[in-house]
């Protein structure tokens, strides 16, 4: 996932961990679009033709339809080729390319060219897509459910907790410079400060404009009732900007942090 | 007779510029992160979500 994760469980199954983490390296590697070899890459390659995709794949694209919708549009996983145009067409550790920013465009909507069917999808020609955080959020609900009924599980910095922690009231995580107990939740963080470089681009595509967002916010982290909700809210709110944003946190996560440009 | 004020002059001046150098060199060797948000930031829990003293196991942070 080019990122860190870290499982925490009260009376833990050695064997239940080392299952986790192999389910976790082994999915990263299926929706990786830095492989051509991963199933995220035959989709994106078989674009215009229906695909036949794994059960999660399935639902990740299923979850993506539906971050659309939440976020109003604002989470839209069909950026791939403005991500490619600002440089990010490689993992950042091997470091960006030159963009070609003529090539960034506004993402389609996801509806008009995502179908889903039970077993396989279907990309309308000339789209892309990068499941990025969303499936990082869902892979930590999905992996809390795995693990037993009092786990946090943090996916690169998507939190997904089940159970009431050590001592009964919930895990005690850090949200900013704050400390919160977070129980059957979920937590993550959209920031504009990491995967940034040069000429001062970034991974975070507005799929308005198909450009870096140019939001007044640099970092939003949120607490929602699951990870992968609280990773769409987090982007959306980000992108939307401080005008929008609380009242969108406010209807959607049980707690929030706005850090302004 | 008047080379008094004159000097007083160039002194308030030379002051002034002195300061405004030094003022300078100080704000130039101080800059730590030019992207560091430079407002604080808004924090907002509602009630289904305790604060806590206990030091965390992990964070939630961008990656």
């Amino acid at each position: 996932m080019g990122t860190s994760c870290s499982l925490f469980a009260v009376q833990p199954s050695a064997l239940a961990l080392l299952k986790g983490e192999l389910w976790v390296r082994s999915l990263a590697a299926r929706l990786t679009r830095f492989d051509a070899r991963s199933e995220l890459s035959r989709l994106n390659a078989a674009a215009g033709k229906w695909t036949a995709v794994s059960s999660e794949m399935e639902a990740l694209l299923r979850e993506s339809l539906r971050a659309h919708e939440r976020s109003g549009g604002l989470v839209n996983v069909a950026v791939l080729p403005s991500m490619l145009a600002v440089g990010y067409t490689r993992t950042l550790a091997d470091g960006p390319t030159a963009a070609t920013l003529e090539l960034a465009r506004s993402a389609p909507e996801l509806p008009s060219v995502l179908e889903v069917m039970p077993g396989r999808a279907r990309l309308e020609p000339d789209v892309g897509i990068d499941l990025g955080g969303i499936a990082k959020g869902w892979m930590a609900d999905r992996l809390a459910e795995r693990l037993g009924p009092n786990v946090l599980v943090n996916l690169g910095g998507d939190l997904r907790a089940r159970g009431g922690g050590p001592e009964g009231a919930g895990w005690p995580v850090g949200f900013g410079d704050a400390t919160i107990l977070l129980a059957g939740r979920g937590a993550a963080t959209s920031s504009v400060l990491r995967r940034r470089w040069a000429g001062g681009l970034h991974h975070l595509i507005d799929p308005r404009t198909g450009l870096p967002a140019a939001s007044d916010l640099v970092e939003v982290s949120v607490v929602a009732a699951t990870a992968v909700d609280a990773e769409v809210v987090a982007k959306a709110a980000l992108i939307a900007g401080r005008a929008s944003a609380p009242a969108y946190c406010a209807a959607h996560a049980d707690a929030w942090r706005l850090v302004p440009a | 007779m008047q080379l008094r004020p004159l000097l007083l002059k160039a002194g308030a001046t030379a002051v002034t510029l002195g300061a405004t150098l030094v003022s300078a060199l100080y704000v130039t060797a101080h800059v730590k992160n030019p992207s560091a948000p430079l407002q604080p930031s808004v924090l907002n829990i509602s009630s289904s979500v305790q604060p806590s003293n206990v030091q965390p196991v992990t964070s939630t942070y961008a990656s």
